[in-house]
């Protein structure tokens, strides 16, 4: 929906796009921006999908308590979720693991690839915790089998056995692996399967928000001149140039 | 898992060690003190979880029986859940697991916890149930039986969306026949589960699932069900196409596409149809069991369906399938057989598409594909060869009877299954009437040996399509080849196949020796190899009030041999008019009046041919058929419905009235 119309003068010269733009003063903006209405109830709707779907379960909590605003999930599974993502922050995977089955235990059984995953951050930790032996058996038990169904996993079990080879694996071109990155991009894939198989969206709406209003800015910039919102944290206007 | 001890490196001693934990833990099972079987529940649990190879050692332990048993006699809820959960994941995508699992007895034992007061007992039971309804080892639910129909709708109508995924997952898994099918209808079984469609991701895929099922080809059920709400649900369906998770858009396409396949009449608009047709082409390169699935239900879709093979032609369709079959990764047996089939669809009327495809070098994976260790995914391939084989220019450029492509195929007639036997034939059928080369690779490798002997199998189609690429073979043959082929059939071999109990095989056969006796007139000799035996068959079978079709054929071959000498006429006419003979039994009369316009013209043609004035008996024979009857009828024919015959008549007429009209 848009917020207003532009005119376009019709016999602009081609040549001089910067003159073709209206240009609207912060005064006239301001009061089109005014003369729109939001929902109160639509903008703590919002802010608890946030927190829900980031799992801050006491802020959710509070909120709901002092907005009345009703989170669209049960509270009690945001802990449990988000005891699952602490988990493989951690590099606890195994617990992690046992969480997700007492959770649901059809996730990691529909799910090769994150399953895979988790077994493959396992591996990672038993390496950097320098248990070669340990690792190497792991690899041989539990992961070897799984590699052996799909091309795309034996390539990446591959990549990751190479660790164990090198002196330095902390400088190695697969040295990415050991990264804490790797972690959180595993946490972050555990947090969306069980996102997904509680039907709930695993983005929060917020970020699509703000994303829309920067794009919409850049398709106005080519018609306008006119005060941008440059600072999301702010939110605030600043005057167009001269 | 707990840590290895052992300070040895070798990887036999990992194997063995890992062997002794799982021996551990199995023991541990059968412990008499609650917390330690509780703890062996819960590890067993975590290890079989998404590992197969796990699976299967516990399942040669004896797991599951001794997991039943802690299912049927504790009390606790603990046990009970991760008993129930264990036994779900042995039941989950692995079929050995499924059958050890109803062979222990869990079935009832898991129906039971559903009315638990505990909700985690109630969920855990309810998933492993559907895990075993997804198999199609699963019991037969009785939907007849008016006490499971109740325990069925008290499942759909329960707040928790296991449970009554549960229902719709029995639905889609036991539903099988109309009876069936009418029988929920009737019960309001659609009402229940459009309701679901609002509900939770799994409750939106389990009906679209059972909704599925219980419309496939059943135009009253699909009536009701854009009936209700004035086609609201309709609609819904066609919404989720769009949705964000590939299963549902893959569930909801497969239930249009039955829909579709049902009654076409609620998808007037080509907007939809284009719009299923690419959604699915999208779907095609999701990597798991949706993509899957999505090629299986494209084939199903566009199958005998022009408008839609364009539009998915147009889509680019072709390509996108041939980058997904040249990605060099094992596809899944099941995606190959959609994806063939697929490309089959598309070749099947489309000489623009046959050529699109044959352009992109993918003969060569074609012809792996015909060694693919399963049979549907051979057969599919045959069918792709047999329809792209329609396309003229390509098969007279040779494309298919270079060695590297004949080879696999003819080695093909000695498979295993008959479906693959009945699509290679096809294709051989097909690919033999290439006449641009005058030698035959398909004959070189023995091929005309390997069609007889199909030709007597148990299987009537195999019979049938045999003789139609023998048919084929003999169009228009040299005489070598039809010499070479008659050696191995000889007269008394050629009588059983024209007396075969399968009149589609017998109206083979009869076209066979039809080509066979065309062209030269030497060829008229065949039928009266070993005294006339084949051409008395033939006046036989003729004389046996036969099917339609098998009786165009039969005239046919006495439309050639009455195209030869003067004795060939006088035995035509032998077999139209047998000596002692009941006046009621001239079968020619009958063909005349015969409603199929083709039956008339063959016969026509026959007389046309017996009296043609060239030959010195015409006028004898003319007057034979005049007094029969024949002529008089055909002045009634005069303005036959049919061109062809109208036309033929005129001929027979005019070739009348130069014997003199008495």
């Amino acid at each position: 929906m848009s917020l207003f119309r532009i005119f376009i003068n019709q016999d602009d010269d081609d040549d001089d796009m910067a003159t073709s733009k209206k240009v609207i003063t912060r005064e006239e903006w301001e009061k089109k921006l005014n003369a729109v209405k939001l929902r109160k109830q639509d903008m703590n709707t919002l802010v608890m999908n946030f927190l829900v779907t980031e799992g801050y379960v006491d802020a959710a909590a509070k909120f709901q308590t002092e907005s009345a605003t009703k989170p669209e999930i049960d509270l009690a599974t945001i802990t449990d979720r988000m005891a699952v993502k602490k988990a493989v922050q951690n590099g606890h995977v195994e617990d992690a693991i046992e969480k997700v089955n007492d959770l649901n235990p059809e996730i990691l059984d529909t799910n090769p690839e994150l399953f895979f995953h988790l077994q493959q951050q396992r591996l990672i930790e038993l390496i950097r915790q320098g248990k070669t032996e340990e690792a190497l058996e792991f690899a041989q038990e539990e992961l070897a089998p799984r590699g052996e169904e799909n091309q795309a996993f034996l390539q990446e079990l591959e990549k990751t056995v190479a660790l164990l080879v090198f002196e330095d694996a902390s400088n190695s071109p697969v040295k990415d692996l050991l990264d804490i990155s790797h972690r959180l991009k595993t946490a972050s894939e555990v947090n969306a399967a069980i996102l997904t198989s509680q039907s709930h969206e695993k983005d929060p709406k917020l970020p699509s928000l703000l994303k829309m209003l920067i794009w919409a800015q850049n398709q106005l910039d080519e018609k306008a001149v006119y005060p941008h919102i440059n600072d999301l944290s702010t939110g605030q206007l600043q005057d167009p140039p001269e | 898992m707990p840590t290895s001890s052992s300070s040895s490196s070798s990887f036999s001693s990992a194997a063995s060690s890992s062997g002794n934990r799982q021996a551990d833990v199995f023991s541990r099972l059968a412990s008499s003190d609650p917390e330690v079987k509780l703890k062996a529940l819960r590890e067993v649990k975590n290890q079989i979880i998404g590992n197969r190879t796990k699976k299967l050692s516990f399942l040669k332990l004896g797991a599951v029986p001794a997991i039943a048993s802690a299912l049927s006699d504790s009390e606790c809820n603990s046990i009970l859940v991760q008993s129930a959960a264990a036994l779900g994941s042995f039941a989950c995508g692995f079929e050995a697991g499924v059958q050890a699992v109803l062979d222990a007895g869990v079935f009832p034992l898991l129906l039971r916890l559903l009315t638990s007061s505990d909700e985690k007992v109630v969920d855990a039971g309810a998933r492993s149930l559907r895990m075993i309804f997804q198999s199609n080892q699963a019991p037969k639910y009785d939907f007849l039986q008016e006490k499971n129909m109740k325990f069925l709708f008290s499942l759909l109508n329960s707040e928790n969306e296991n449970v009554s995924g549960l229902g719709a997952s029995i639905i889609a898994h036991a539903c099988g026949t109309t009876v069936q099918q009418q029988v929920l209808c009737d019960a309001g079984v659609l009402e229940k589960l459009v309701i679901l469609l609002d509900g939770s991701l799994s409750q939106r895929e389990a009906c679209l699932e059972s909704l599925a099922t219980v419309l496939k080809n059943n135009p009253e059920a699909v009536s009701r069900f854009v009936g209700l709400e004035a086609g609201r649900y309709l609609s819904s369906v066609t919404e989720l196409t769009k949705d964000r998770y590939p299963r549902t858009r893959l569930l909801s396409c497969l239930c249009l596409v039955v829909i579709y396949n049902t009654s076409p009449s609620y998808f007037l608009n080509m907007g939809t149809k284009s719009s299923l047709v690419t959604t699915l082409l999208e779907l095609l390169n999701d990597h798991g069991q949706s993509g899957d699935d999505a090629a299986l239900g494209l084939s199903s879709l566009i199958a005998e369906k022009e408008d839609l093979q364009k539009l998915a032609y147009e889509a680019n369709a072709i390509k996108n399938i041939v980058d997904i079959l040249k990605t060099g990764s094992e596809l899944h047996p099941k995606r190959l057989q959609g994806l063939f089939l697929s490309l089959a669809e598309l070749c099947s009327k489309l000489e623009d598409c046959r050529c699109s495809f044959l352009s992109l070098e993918m003969l060569d994976l074609l012809v792996n594909a015909l060694r693919h260790k399963n049979a549907d995914v051979r057969t599919a391939a045959c069918i792709c060869f047999r329809n792209a084989a329609r396309s003229v220019k390509n098969l007279s450029a040779g494309r298919f009877t270079n060695d590297h492509v004949m080879l696999p195929l003819v080695q093909l007639l000695h498979d295993p299954s008959s479906s693959v036997e009945v699509a290679v034939l096809g294709a051989l059928s097909n690919i033999v009437l290439d006449f641009s080369s005058p030698k035959s690779t398909f004959i070189e490798y023995g091929g005309i040996k390997q069609l007889i002997e199909l030709s007597k199998s148990m299987d009537p189609n195999a019979r049938c399509s045999a003789l139609r690429a023998l048919r084929n073979l003999m169009f228009l043959a040299d005489n070598k080849r039809k010499e070479l082929f008659y050696s191995e059939v000889k007269a008394q071999g050629f009588v059983s196949l024209i007396s075969d109990p399968e009149p589609t095989v017998q109206e083979q056969a009869l076209a066979l020796l039809r080509n066979l006796v065309d062209g030269c007139i030497n060829s008229i000799e065949f039928v009266f190899d070993e005294d006339g035996l084949i051409l008395d068959t033939v006046g036989k079978q003729l004389r046996k009030s036969p099917q339609a079709h098998m009786a165009i054929q039969g005239m046919y071959v006495l439309t050639n041999v009455a195209s030869g000498t003067e004795l060939h006429k006088e035995a035509v006419m032998q077999q139209l008019f047998p000596q002692p003979q009941a006046e009621s039994n001239n079968f020619m009369l009958k063909f005349l009046q015969s409603h199929e316009s083709q039956l008339r013209s063959a016969t026509v043609w026959t007389i046309i041919n017996l009296i043609s004035p060239s030959s010195p008996g015409a006028h004898d024979r003319h007057v034979k058929l005049r007094d029969e009857g024949i002529i008089p009828q055909l002045k009634n024919m005069v303005n036959d419905a049919c061109l062809d015959v109208k036309i033929r008549i005129r001929t027979v007429l005019s070739q009348s009235m130069s014997f003199g009209d008495n």
